[in-house]
């Protein structure tokens, strides 16, 4: 630090007026630079802002601007001067998603990731409390095969999928992608709530036992408090997955249109639409928003879920 | 008589039921049934499915299919267009890790910096990288679609041009689609990384740095001796975690290129789905399918060591 700064902090803000006379020995950097401490600013803390905003730019900018570019009338989003924000508000866009068979995605979708969401929980709670609660061979082999399907990616069985599931009957109906949903999202949740269950201490279990409760009893009078917290993690992951679930339903749906969810809805509009951006924008606003509202609501246990069920033993 | 007879027959059934139950109910395999058959069936069997299919030439259009041995495999590592899928698929994955795991260690540093400080916006900072990542994935193709449409009305080429560049063909030109698709997989997978490392970093003793300050050392040699390596093997999963996510990507470039121009963007899951089903060589696709299946094996492989499950289970 020059002279300047001394001299400064110790004459206050009469002292810096004088010295601002003096570009040569301080630039216009330090000059801020040396003010921060005055007003409690760290210089690190205006790097760590910087960082903020350019991150917020980053990752909130698209999502405005599809928002944005949903709302204008039909031209004015290819029409000079460009525009951040519509000049005139139209929900025609809107209409035309809707009319293009948006309801029937959104049912579809609905009743997709309630079903599936619901299915996934009936299985893995059992199934976690067996890998906390009872001591049986082949234990850790059983949970580290869980531990890998989880690692593994559902993009791979895409195509022996149709034989598979058509050998099965349940190809082209939802409730065999709800099924398959089950069978590729359990393993993480069985792994995240098995994270819950032991943490709730062993003796809870004893004392019902001797109060004469069946585990079956035990399980839902004692433990289900407190693996509550857990259920829910489970619940708004698995219904994020399902509703964003791509690859898998467009393979097992097909060309049944009836039966279709957002994300499939979605895709075969922008194809047939190409350069309408306005409608691709106006279907991906309409697409994300319910995940968006379940999200802002509940992101604190998401972010807690993604560190439990990731990071187990460290 | 012969109802007291059958009263006693019947409850000495109901009797044996409930006992029976009883037992089963004091053994793990009823509690893992559901699970157990849900994974063989849908994760297992098409898995299996998958190698017996690789095995034949099986296709969508034709019925019946032969055995042909490894044939399938063989062509493919003889086909020069496999290896530039694999180029591509290495570009992308290398580029996205790098970029998933750099920006989130910034952010989750900046974040962790924000709320032991008690500055303004790390929660709006936070919220706005997480929501990148809920948006599903074709919509999230969609998304960059509309942002980096080609002519100047595009929101990213208009910026640029205010900056005296563009417009840019980001999804036309083959390195620039290329780019596009890697920026586009960084904007939603970084909250990932984020969240991992921010999880790490609350995990760092605080007497470490008390006892680093102590001995003087200052804000960068804090970060260097003590932050980085405690951070070590979360770093290290992550990697492992954001790999085996980027190799496997397909909804988000099937939505945002298709895979073009020509095959510029075709990463393996895309090149899979191509062969299987637009081209209906199910057999093939399906050898490319257990190529990817043996990449992922060999990586949960790594993270499952890393992760020392011995102590875990």
């Amino acid at each position: 630090m020059t002279d300047d700064g001394t001299e400064r902090t110790d004459g206050g803000l009469a002292g810096e007026e004088k010295t601002v006379t003096d570009p040569a020995s301080r630039t216009a950097f330090q000059r801020v630079r040396d003010r921060l401490p005055v007003i409690g600013v760290r210089p690190l803390d205006i790097v760590v802002y910087i960082v903020y905003g350019l991150a917020m730019v980053f990752f909130a900018f698209p999502v405005l601007w599809v928002v944005s570019a949903s709302l204008r009338p039909e031209g004015e989003l290819f029409s000079y001067p460009f525009r951040l924000f519509p000049q005139e508000v139209s929900l025609s866009a809107y209409e035309q998603v809707f009319s293009a068979g948006m309801m029937t995605w959104l049912f579809n979708s609905t009743i997709i990731t309630v079903l599936g969401v619901a299915s996934i929980i009936a299985v893995s709670v059992p199934a976690a409390y067996a890998f906390s609660r009872f001591e049986f061979r082949g234990r850790r082999g059983l949970l580290g095969l869980v531990l890998m399907f989880q690692m593994i990616s559902s993009v791979i069985i895409i195509v022996p999928l149709y034989t598979v599931m058509t050998s099965l009957g349940l190809i082209r109906t939802r409730a065999g992608l709800i099924l398959l949903y089950v069978g590729i999202q359990t393993p993480f949740s069985i792994w995240l709530l098995k994270g819950y269950f032991d943490t709730v201490p062993r003796e809870l279990d004893y004392a019902a036992r001797i109060d004469g409760c069946s585990r079956l009893q035990t399980l839902r009078h004692v433990l289900l408090r407190p693996i509550a917290p857990g259920i829910a993690v489970v619940a708004i992951f698995n219904t994020v997955l399902t509703w964003s679930e791509f690859v898998l339903a467009y393979t097992v749906l097909g060309t049944e249109s009836d039966l279709h969810t957002i994300s499939i809805g979605i895709y075969n509009f922008q194809s047939q639409f190409g350069n309408d951006w306005r409608a691709i924008a106006a279907a991906s606003v309409v697409g994300m928003l319910p995940l968006v509202i379940v999200f802002i609501g509940l992101q604190r246990y998401f972010v807690k879920g993604l560190i439990e069920g990731s990071l187990k033993g460290q | 008589m012969a109802t007291a007879d059958q009263d006693g027959l019947v409850r000495r059934g109901f009797g044996r039921v409930r006992g029976l139950s009883r037992r089963l109910i004091d053994h793990p395999l009823p509690w893992l049934l559901p699970t157990l058959v849900a994974l063989g069936v849908f994760q297992l069997y098409p898995m299996i499915e998958a190698v017996t299919m690789s095995l034949t030439d099986e296709s969508l259009i034709r019925q019946g299919s032969e055995f042909v041995g490894l044939d399938q495999y063989t062509r493919l590592l003889s086909d020069p267009e496999f290896y530039e899928m694999l180029r591509i698929t290495a570009i992308y994955a290398f580029s996205s890790v790098i970029l998933h795991v750099l920006l989130g260690l910034v952010l989750a540093l900046a974040i962790d910096y924000g709320v032991r400080r008690g500055l303004h916006g790390h929660l709006t900072t936070r919220v706005s990288v997480l929501l990148a990542w809920i948006v599903p994935g074709i919509i999230i193709g969609l998304v960059w679609k509309v942002m980096l449409v080609e002519t100047e009305f595009g929101a990213v080429n208009h910026f640029l041009g205010l900056l005296g560049i563009g417009p840019i063909p980001f999804r036309s030109d083959p390195q620039l689609a290329l780019v596009s698709t890697i920026i586009a997989g960084t904007w939603r997978g970084t909250a990932f990384s984020m969240i991992m490392i921010y999880g790490g970093l609350q995990r760092v003793p605080q007497r470490l740095y008390e006892a680093a300050r102590v001995d003087g050392a200052g804000r960068w040699a804090r970060f260097r001796h003590v932050t980085l390596p405690q951070l070590k093997p979360v770093l290290f999963v992550t990697t492992v975690l954001v790999t085996i996510y980027a190799l496997n990507t397909f909804d988000l470039i099937f939505a945002l290129t298709g895979g073009g121009p020509g095959r510029a963007t075709q990463v393996l899951s895309l090149f899979m789905y191509e062969e299987a089903f637009e081209k209906y060589a199910l057999g093939r696709g399906a050898a490319i399918a257990v190529v990817m299946l043996c990449i992922n094996l060999l990586l949960t492989g790594v993270y499952l060591y890393m992760f020392d499950i011995g102590d875990e289970i």
